[in-house]
């Protein structure tokens, strides 16, 4: 192989771990060549009323902590998943949007690759994974990320009396020092996955993980599964034509696709 | 003119002792904790004993740890179990009059957990057991065992070797086992 052309495959494996790279490459990180799955998730913004009920039970279902008046004026606030806010247009025509935001599980993600301990990677099934342990707390990824959606833990959780006695007992709370981010539920898919085992299946159906923001939404927005399933119902969603996604000029491959709001009220 | 550097470190001797004394305190405290004497066992309510029941009577683990084949945790048996044999067996022993006196009272026995694995583990006994791991892989030779102690190193390292000894799938991923 050229030196150009191996240069060009370092590099694919660099960016895109866990795609195919040719049999002759032994500089692979993996011992894979595709994604086993590729979960994905597809927010409907038209069917989305901002209510933020997913925020709600991503609070609750992952263990965030809520950080206090003091750290939120600081801007320390932690929510895996936000509403963000749009405003278009001149008072009396003026319009809302939301959009809720939360890690893109990019398949080329730029968190990844400045990690120096490796605590961000991407896995077998296309997640964009934080391994708190091996965490240092350089911060480096939080700053790469286009999206703005990794959070710090400026202080050790803390919560009041009665509080502590809903966490979650398949999620670990991080201590102070720790960066964290969505997950995808990584806790559910990995109920799933044994679920799916002991009925004697290689394969999780359509349908059975479901991530707490999806789960709660009342207006069913917000789709989750694997679009490497052609019949699964993300896959279907995601191939309608109001797709896109965020900030795709930069070429992070995200694993989020959002479906644009219509507006009757346009051209 | 010359300038001697003794008087600063006469100076900062005693400073350079306390904390000598300090690090050395410090790494011995890290090592000398519970979890580095393989040994140790921490003393339970009811002296039970593994040996006897596992050992001599030969009494499958599955029969009180009935949870372990189906669910992530083995769970520790209920007291109804204990009490199923013992209301007729071996009434008199003082041992078993104390499993009597919380079967009585409809108290739950606060054993004290020897495997214990940090929060940020996720092991799931079904995977395992349904697998044909066994028990004493982990757990070490329970059946010889009059008092419940960590033989083997339930760490990292013996999760990796198993996993890839046996080549299980994408078991040398971090979110397989981290939580």
């Amino acid at each position: 192989m050229s030196l150009v052309g191996d240069f060009l495959t370092r590099w694919r494996a660099y960016r895109k771990p866990g795609y195919i790279y040719g049999d002759e490459f032994d500089g692979a990180r993996r011992d894979y060549d595709e994604f086993d799955y590729a979960w994905t998730m597809t927010i409907d913004l038209d069917r989305c009323t901002g209510c933020e009920a997913c925020v709600t039970a991503c609070q609750a279902e992952n263990n965030i902590p809520i950080v206090g008046a003091t750290a939120f004026a600081k801007g320390r606030q932690m929510q895996w998943i936000r509403i963000e806010r749009y405003w278009e247009g001149e008072y009396p025509n003026a319009k809302l949007g939301f959009i809720p935001m939360l890690c893109q599980h990019c398949d080329a993600a730029p968190c990844e690759t400045v990690c120096p301990v490796s605590a961000t990677y991407h896995n077998q099934d296309g997640l964009n994974a934080q391994v708190y342990n091996r965490c240092i707390g350089t911060r480096s990824c939080a700053v790469y990320c286009p999206y703005e959606v990794r959070y710090f833990n400026y202080n050790n959780p803390v919560w009041d009396a009665p509080l502590a006695e809903q966490l979650n007992p398949d999620v670990t709370v991080r201590e102070k020092g720790v960066m964290e981010k969505c997950t995808f539920c990584i806790q559910r898919i990995r109920q799933a996955k044994d679920h799916a085992k002991d009925d004697g299946r290689r394969r999780v159906r359509d349908g059975e993980v479901q991530p707490a923001c999806v789960q709660t939404c009342p207006a069913e927005a917000l789709i989750f599964g694997d679009r490497k399933d052609p019949e699964s119902r993300v896959s279907i969603s995601m191939n309608d034509p109001r797709a896109y996604r965020v900030l795709e000029e930069l070429n992070t491959d995200p694993s989020v696709i959002y479906l644009k709001k219509v507006d009757d009220n346009a051209g | 003119m010359s300038v001697s550097i003794v008087p600063t470190l006469r100076v900062l001797t005693p400073v350079g002792v306390l904390l000598g004394t300090v690090f050395v305190g410090l790494v011995f405290g890290y090592w000398a904790n519970a979890a580095f004497f393989p040994g140790t066992a921490p003393q339970q309510p009811i002296n039970f004993s593994h040996r006897i029941h596992a050992g001599e009577f030969e009494i499958p683990c599955m029969y009180c740890h009935t949870e372990a084949r189906r669910s992530t945790s083995a769970g520790v048996p209920s007291i109804s179990k204990c009490v199923g044999c013992h209301q007729s067996v071996a009434t008199e022993r003082p041992q078993i009059r104390l499993l009597m006196d919380y079967w009585v009272n409809k108290e739950p026995i606060p054993w004290i957990k020897v495997h214990d694995l940090p929060d940020f583990v996720y092991f799931p006994h079904k995977r395992h057991v349904q697998a044909g791991v066994e028990c004493q892989t982990c757990h070490g030779p329970v059946e010889t065992m009059d008092v419940i102690s960590r033989e083997a190193p339930t760490e990292m390292g013996l999760c990796l070797t198993c996993h890839k000894e046996h080549q299980v799938e994408f078991g040398l991923d971090c979110l397989t086992c981290h939580k």
